[in-house]
């Protein structure tokens, strides 16, 4: 609703006394504020010391002063609801507008007037997991999780290598072909021939996608039913051990796709991982504690489900993951990305096929969620236009014109079936394709006016990640500290150093104002740095935290039985 | 037989909970910080409610603020509401109005508005009585500005409430009460089971009505009959209430007025002045509330059973989209719709779990001594133990709450029992009014309060202005727009009653812990901060207060030469000077050092100590970082003040006080502390002499007598002096045999020996003259010898003092 700001009228107060000696009266005129807000006992102070009154006229005028402010207050508002009556009885007030804006705020704001809204099912079922992954069942959950999602890696493997052999055997016959340009095929035929490949390709995506996608499917509504039917038994008899998973009933997958299996995967390990942790302290009389992690790796490997050996038994940090999704610490990646919202290139295309490797039982599976954002996105250029600032800043001019996300907005996707994380925030970085030609681009800009800085589009949108981390309870997020995801050669160290600070220090102001933000504290941070980094260079990186972050004392337990200090 | 604690206790705790309206991304307010939440403002406003008592107003006990916007308000709960009982008779139903209209008169008179009257906020306990429930809401969310939901019960609003926005008056709770009392007397509801709209079209409808609204409801509602054999007087009642027009509309003070209440009026007073005295024992309901919490009794977790907070999972609302101009796109969010329900939790928990209590013990005796009887084992037993641990102890606190309330409600003539119990420890919901009585506050503090003048501007408040969004505002209370403001008062009090001292910086910090403590007491909360100004920091708000600070930094540093010479030597070798970093902790007493919490307990023990006790505090302090300190330089020292690690607070607390007990006094004594005790006469250092510590020949000869094993006295005399008479058991140490350059206490011989073995006795130096004294206390000091200091006037003071210690050695 909204109110008019501060409403009130000025009045005087008439306040008259006689006087000892002669028969005068003393009249006092003092302005009012109506209605009045302050202490009317201190008002009445500040009128006896400024017009220097008598101590014996003090209940009197006290008395006099809280009538005259009671009377005039409720003139005032009589007044105006006079008013208000009048308007309305002579027409001037449109009374069936009124009627449906207080409808309308009453039905929207309360819960009486509300339409009923029960809770849905994507409640129903979140409640139902998050009460089953902390009883006994969380371990037949993660199995069956586990062995879904091997059948569909599976599938894709297949279909990856069918794929492969197709594309080898056209590529053949095409060699093939055009050596042969003189003798026999003509230009016509080779069109045709590459017109015949691209149907056979085609046709080959059609029948490998639909495969995956029904099998998809029928793995999401047998899980999600198996869920269900899970808590209700555990509901009914207690039993310790639940019921047999859905495993049995799926198809067996034929064993000779098993050599396709363990081909790649092995380059992993190519580069040590540095890591070092820190708990750190913020506030300067209140102080919060942070634990954060400074390490070297690939941004996709807290999104990849590394394969055990094995490969039967699920990896710890799923059932990390799962113990944690409808919890109130969600971890989160800061992603990125390129304004494109596609899945057909860059980084949102791999982190794509991570994520379509097994199956998404719990949201919608990622194109889903991607299309979905494309939506938003209309909306969001809508609301830019119409907001358009009244500022000249040429940058903000230039991207309210745009029809596409801009460099700092965010978009974030929802994940159950990633290694470590919940929830990825898509940070759009530059207008161009990839993070590399980001760099390039900031390099550039580097030249020009000494690097980006601490009101850089790229710095406000990490700003927003973290208010929406704070706000929905992220408690666990991962920051690219050089904001690019690939290492190259021309990053200077001086550059590295120069951008690490610039991140750590902005990172550390957006914690501090977290505190007012009113949501959950940001427990764990982790900066990332690019795998490839040198050993020194992620030496003076992590050297830097504890200067920037004021690093916790150890409790330090001393051996000796004597205390050490004043004396003793 | 006593019945027990709390037994047939029928009060009880309703809990609710809305969600105040979140700020639209991104704005700043006209000072250019980011705006307050509205939360906050809530909460801060909402404090004033919890001094309310009235016996037809449900007291508030609490009001939590959680995450994301959310507020909790806590409040008394006794009875049941009006809209569950039947036939009542029009007796039952004047008594309800009455009362109602009791409520509403001593809101009207503090300035509150109920704005929500309905019959669902009107509860009837079992002897019949009203509680008006929910009066502050309209208040606590500043009009309804601060939330986005509409309050009032569309069917009981006054029709101007609709017509025109802004803040309501009085009258629309007359209208209120109308047409409660209306239907009651109908026995019928009025408009039921009418679509929202229809019901707002109703009673918008009523302001063409010419007729009396009372009678023309009855025929709408077929019920003429029933109004028709009314009295008339009751009638009347009703139409005073059910005035379309404002103008002649009477306010619950004028209603109460009306012929048909004055019955009502007389036996009303009559039991005023009976139960004046029936109910001293029974336990308010702040303590009970408090009790409760230390039980185990936690209100969200009640709401939570009742479904009143839903805890969707934050995944399943996290936006799609975020620009970067902060805006959100996609957000799944359904929460925050206002839910009217109360949670009605009875006191079971506590009343189980202090059963076994004697129903006595809620009212101690109060011995000719003023000392109150010490009740049980328990007691003793318990203060073993930390105060982290008694503090959350229940049992313990129940009966520390009734001792403290039983010398509190005759202070001041207790004050003496009070400030023995404070050593022990001070329980929180009492520590304000403790600590008043231990700065030793009386009088009709708050005339005095009312007196100065806060609103003339001056030429500090600019500062103050700047200062008061920076002071701990990581506290709800402090950081929440009554917090400013009140704290602004305060301040601007203060500077307007002290003309002879200045606002400096820091003050705001001062201020601070006492605002905490007594925020709904700003009278008190003044009296404190003028009281223990003087007391600790005399003249340091001078403009010029520069000797006080270097006399203070100048005790402060041979507190820490005196008690850790090491460390005082390290600072010295790095030039590390005390005015980098202790004129903020002197000045402010720690309060801009540490958080609220740690300074309730710091000042708990610093305001039983006098003057001298802040130096051990600091003293303390470093002990706790001296690890560091030993093996840092000069740029590591400014990093390491400039932000402080955490403190240990209790070891800092019980580390102070016992060097304070340590210390003798006469080494502490400043020129410019306040009330200078009469027995030393002060006598100015010489030049070149300040740095060393000095101990009377009072303290001196104090230790001598009581414990002269930890006393090592120190001759500097020569030999022939100290033949002809020296103090018992001194050792001569003839400053000419001294080099004072080679800085090995080796050098010194075997005389030393007690020296070098000195572990927490007191070196008393005594010489001829200051300058020889002094250069010998730095040599020691030097030495890493603990405990130095000299005996103020030498031998010769002491011969006129006390000439029969003074015997010739040999």
């Amino acid at each position: 609703m909204n109110m008019p700001e501060d409403e009130f009228v000025e009045k005087t107060f008439i306040y008259k006394f006689p006087t000892c000696t002669t028969n005068q009266e003393y009249v006092l005129e003092v302005p009012l504020k109506i209605p009045y807000g302050g202490n009317v006992k201190e008002l009445m102070y500040r009128i006896m010391s400024s017009f220097k009154l008598p101590c014996y006229v003090e209940s009197d005028l006290l008395q006099s002063l809280e009538h005259a402010i009671k009377t005039l207050t409720l003139e005032f508002y009589d007044e105006k609801a006079e008013k208000a009556l009048e308007d309305t009885i002579s027409g001037n007030l449109d009374i069936e507008d009124i009627i449906k804006n207080w409808e309308k705020t009453y039905k929207q704001k309360t819960a009486e007037y509300a339409d009923p809204i029960g809770t849905t099912d994507e409640e129903l079922f979140a409640a139902a997991y998050h009460k089953l992954v902390h009883s006994p069942s969380l371990e037949p959950i993660l199995q069956a999780e586990h062995k879904f999602g091997r059948d569909v890696t599976e599938v894709i493997q297949m279909r990856d290598s069918h794929y492969e052999q197709l594309t080898q055997k056209q590529t053949e016959e095409m060699r093939v072909a055009v050596e042969s340009l003189e003798a026999g095929s003509t230009e016509k035929s080779i069109n045709e021939m590459a017109g015949r490949h691209f149907e056979e390709q085609s046709l080959l995506q059609g029948h490998w996608g639909s495969r995956v996608d029904a099998l998809k499917l029928d793995q999401r509504r047998q899980y999600r039913n198996w869920i269900m039917r899970l808590l209700e038994e555990q509901q009914t008899n207690m039993l310790p051990t639940p019921v047999g998973s859905p495993i049995l009933s799926m198809p067996p997958i034929r064993p000779a796709l098993d050599n396709f299996v363990h081909s790649e995967e092995k380059n992993t390990a190519e580069y040590p991982i540095l890591e070092e942790s820190f708990t750190i302290h913020l506030g300067s009389q209140m102080k919060q504690m942070h634990n954060i992690r400074i390490l070297t790796g690939d941004v996709l490997d807290f999104c990849r489900t590394k394969k055990s050996d094995s490969g039967m038994d699920p990896t710890p940090q799923r059932l990390q993951t799962a113990l944690g999704l409808y919890s109130n610490d969600l971890c989160g990646l800061v992603l990125l990305s390129d304004n494109h919202l596609g899945s057909y290139s860059g980084i949102t295309k791999e982190l794509c096929s991570i994520c379509q490797l097994t199956t998404e039982f719990h949201f919608p599976p990622i194109d889903e969620q991607l299309e979905k954002i494309r939506e938003d996105v209309k909306d969001a250029v809508a609301w830019r236009q119409a907001h358009q600032r009244e500022g000249n800043d040429s940058q903000t001019k230039r991207s309210t014109g745009s029809k596409s996300l801009q460099t700092g907005d965010v978009y974030i996707t929802r994940h159950s079936n990633l290694a470590q994380v919940h929830v990825i925030f898509h940070m759009v970085v530059n207008d161009s394709l990839r993070s590399g030609e980001f760099f390039m681009l900031t390099r550039v800009f580097a030249k020009f006016t000494g690097d980006i800085n601490s009101r850089h589009s790229v710095i406000l949108g990490l700003r927003n990640i973290l208010k929406t981390a704070c706000c929905n309870d992220v408690t666990t997020l991962t920051i690219p500290i050089l904001l690019v995801h690939e290492m190259s050669e021309d990053m200077t160290v001086a550059w590295c150093t120069k951008r690490a600070e610039l991140v750590f220090k902005c990172v550390k102001g957006f914690m501090i104002e977290m505190a007012s933000w009113g949501g959950a504290e940001l427990k764990n941070l982790q900066f990332l740095v690019p795998k490839g980094m040198s050993e020194e260079v992620f030496g003076t990186l992590a050297t830097m935290l504890p200067s920037i972050f004021r690093v916790s004392n150890p409790l330090v337990f001393k051996a000796t039985s004597t205390p050490q200090t004043p004396k003793k | 037989m006593c019945p027990a604690l709390l037994e047939n206790e029928e009060r009880c705790f309703g809990g609710m909970t809305f969600f105040a309206q979140s700020h639209p991304v991104e704005v700043c307010g006209s000072n250019g910080l980011p705006l307050t939440p509205n939360s906050i403002t809530i909460y801060g406003k909402s404090q004033f409610l919890k001094t309310i008592h009235h016996p037809n107003l449900s007291t508030y006990l609490d009001i939590i603020r959680s995450k994301h916007e959310r507020i909790v308000v806590v409040a008394e709960y006794n009875g049941d509401p009006l809209n569950s009982k039947k036939n009542l008779n029009t007796d039952d139903i004047l008594k309800i109005a009455f009362q109602c209209l009791l409520g509403l008169r001593y809101m009207n008179k503090l300035g509150l508005v109920h704005r929500h009257l309905s019959p669902e906020n009107i509860l009837l306990n079992k002897s019949g009585n009203v509680q008006l429930y929910n009066f502050g809401l309209y208040f606590m969310t500043d009009c309804g500005k601060n939330v986005s939901f509409p309050i009032g019960y569309p069917k009981y609003t006054a029709p101007e409430v609709f017509l025109s926005s802004g803040v309501s008056s009085p009258k629309v709770d007359s209208w209120s009460l109308g047409m409660i009392i209306a239907e009651l007397l109908l026995t019928k509801s009025i408009w039921s089971g009418v679509k929202l709209s229809q019901c707002l079209r109703k009673v918008l409808s009523l302001i063409h009505c010419e007729t009396s609204v009372f009678e023309r409801l009855a025929r709408e509602i077929n019920c003429y009959n029933i109004y028709k054999d009314l009295p008339d007087k009751v009638k009347e009642f009703v139409d005073c209430c059910l005035q379309i027009h404002p103008l002649k509309r009477k306010i619950p003070e004028e209603l109460l007025k009306l012929p048909i209440f004055e019955k009502f009026l007389l036996q009303n007073e009559k039991e005023i002045e009976k139960n004046l005295y029936m109910n001293v024992i029974v336990r308010k309901m702040d303590e009970l509330y408090y009790l409760w919490q230390l039980a185990g009794g936690d209100i969200t977790v009640e709401l939570k059973k009742q479904g009143l907070i839903r805890s969707r999972p934050p995944i399943l609302s996290i936006p799609n989209l975020v620009i970067l101009l902060g805006q959100m796109f996609g957000r799944r969010d359904t929460a925050g719709l206002f839910d009217l329900r109360v949670v009605k939790i009875p006191l079971d928990t506590l009343h189980q779990r202090l059963s076994h209590i004697p129903y006595i013990a809620n009212y101690p005796w109060l011995t000719d001594q003023m000392r109150v009887q010490s009740q049980e084992e328990l007691i003793d037993a318990a203060s073993q133990l930390p105060l982290i641990i008694r503090e959350r102890d229940t049992e313990y606190q129940f009966y520390r709450i009734v001792l403290y309330d039983r010398l509190l409600q005759v202070y001041p003539i207790t004050r003496e029992a009070i400030i023995e119990e404070a050593h022990k420890d001070i329980p929180p919901p009492v520590r304000g009014a403790v600590w008043a009585a231990l700065l030793g506050i009386t009088g009709d503090i708050q005339k005095y309060y009312d007196m100065i003048d806060k609103e003339t501007p001056t030429h500090t408040d600019r500062q103050i202005e700047v200062d008061i969004p920076r002071c701990h505002q990581y506290s709800e209370l402090l950081s929440s727009g009554a917090g400013h403001e009140r704290l602004q008062r305060l301040l601007k009090a203060w500077v307007r009653n002290n003309p002879h001292y200045v606002y400096w910086q820091g003050l705001d910090s001062l201020t601070a812990p006492f605002l905490y403590l007594n925020f709904n007491n700003e009278a008190r909360a003044f009296e404190c901060l003028s009281k223990f100004i003087p007391k600790y920091l005399h003249k340091f708000f001078l403009k010029d207060n520069s000797a006080i600070i270097q006399e203070y930094l100048g005790k402060f540093s041979q507190i820490i030469a005196f008690h850790d010479p090491q460390l005082a030597n390290h600072l010295r070798s790095i030039n590390f000077v005390l005015e980098l970093f202790a004129i903020p902790w002197f000045l402010t007493m720690f309060s801009h050092v540490f958080p609220l919490h740690k300074i309730l307990h710091l000042w708990d023990k610093l305001l039983l100590g006098d003057s001298s006790f802040p130096l051990l505090v600091g003293l303390a302090i470093l002990k706790q970082l001296r690890d560091s300190l030993l093996t840092s330089g000069f740029n590591e020292c400014i990093l390491l003040f400039s932000d402080l690690p955490e403190i240990d607070i209790e070891l800092c607390v019980k580390d102070s006080m016992m060097m304070y007990q340590n210390t003798p006094p006469s080494i502490t004594y400043r020129k410019h502390q306040f009330n200078q005790p009469k027995d030393i006469n002060w006598l100015e250092p010489e030049p070149g002499t300040e740095k060393m510590p000095r101990i009377c020949v009072d303290d001196f000869l104090d230790l001598l007598d009581n414990s002269p094993d930890r006393l090592i006295a120190v001759d500097i005399r020569n030999n022939i002096q100290f033949e002809r008479g020296a103090v018992v058991g001194s050792i001569n140490i003839p400053f000419t045999s001294v080099q004072l350059s080679l800085t090995h206490i080796e050098t010194l011989g075997p005389h030393a020996k007690p020296l070098v073995e000195n572990k927490n006795s007191i070196v008393v130096i005594i010489g001829p003259h200051d300058q020889n004294n002094a250069l010998f206390a730095d040599f020691l000091i030097k030495c890493g010898v603990v405990g130095v200091c000299s005996l103020q006037g030498g031998i010769s003071a002491l011969r006129m003092k006390s000439p029969n210690i003074i015997v010739a050695p040999r």
